[in-house]
């Protein structure tokens, strides 16, 4: 057993599922999280070196302050390309993206986003707002019948 | 997400947000009249802020008072369309 943030990681796991115990990471983000650490895709929890461990966790509990990695270009630096726009540093942060992993958000941060959302929407006495007072589906599903999960999960309080 | 999509939620970004030219804006600003409107799927723009209007939910018009946190929404949202049904009670 490893754990990391109160969250117990089964030793026998491997690490991609692993991860997926976190509330807020799913197998898309988890596969992403291990390329970041040079985990290997058959890499299991009770292999990780303590160092890895560490890594891991300080990543998990900020992951805004966490550092990006270094963008290498693929060409050498003596390789012209034909212009067809001029290649700023700006234009090639904006060709690869943002780092999608600084804007994670977990566990207690996720659902206290997902509260206010809710709590938005009914301040505002929107439709989606009176839906989840009411605990009746949001999105126009049937209620003649079942409706169960939004029974069970659709308040103006959740995870409380 | 990008900012984009969160604004429009899922809609085209060359299109920009679905609304409707109301041309009495200024002066339903100004004198406080409502606007009467069966547009439930305008979005609400920032102009809009601190107007009344009375969106259309297919059998009355239902007053909707437009604040800052509405702003990005549509004006639907504001006008329910269903009614809870309730037995007649026997006299």
């Amino acid at each position: 057993m490893v754990y990391v943030l109160g969250v117990n990681l089964p030793d026998r796991q491997v690490v991609k599922f692993a991860l997926t115990q976190f509330y807020g990471i799913g197998h898309a983000t988890a596969e992403r999280i291990c390329a970041r650490f040079q985990m290997h895709r058959t890499c299991r929890v009770r292999d990780l070196t303590p160092l890895q461990v560490t890594a891991l966790a300080s990543f998990l509990s900020s992951p805004k302050d966490s550092i990006s990695p270094a963008r290498y270009p693929t060409a050498t630096p003596d390789f012209v390309p034909i212009p067809r726009r001029a290649h700023t540093a700006r234009n090639r942060e904006q060709a690869a993206g943002p780092d999608r992993l600084k804007e994670l958000k977990l566990e207690a941060e996720l659902k206290t986003e997902i509260r206010d959302n809710i709590a938005h929407q009914k301040m505002i006495g929107s439709y989606v707002g009176r839906r989840h007072a009411m605990s009746l589906p949001v999105r126009g599903q049937n209620t003649q019948n079942n409706a169960k999960t939004a029974r069970k999960l659709n308040r103006v309080e959740r995870y409380r | 997400m990008r900012p984009t999509q969160i604004l429009l939620k899922g809609r085209s970004a060359w299109k920009g947000p679905y609304f409707v030219a109301f041309p009495e804006l200024r002066e339903a600003l100004e004198h406080r009249v409502p606007i009467k409107t069966q547009a439930r799927a305008c979005t609400i723009l920032p102009t809009f802020v601190g107007i009344r209007f009375l969106v259309h939910n297919g059998k009355d018009y239902i007053p909707v008072m437009v604040s800052q946190d509405m702003v990005g929404h549509k004006l639907g949202e504001f006008a329910p369309t269903k009614k809870r049904f309730v037995f007649k009670s026997k006299k």
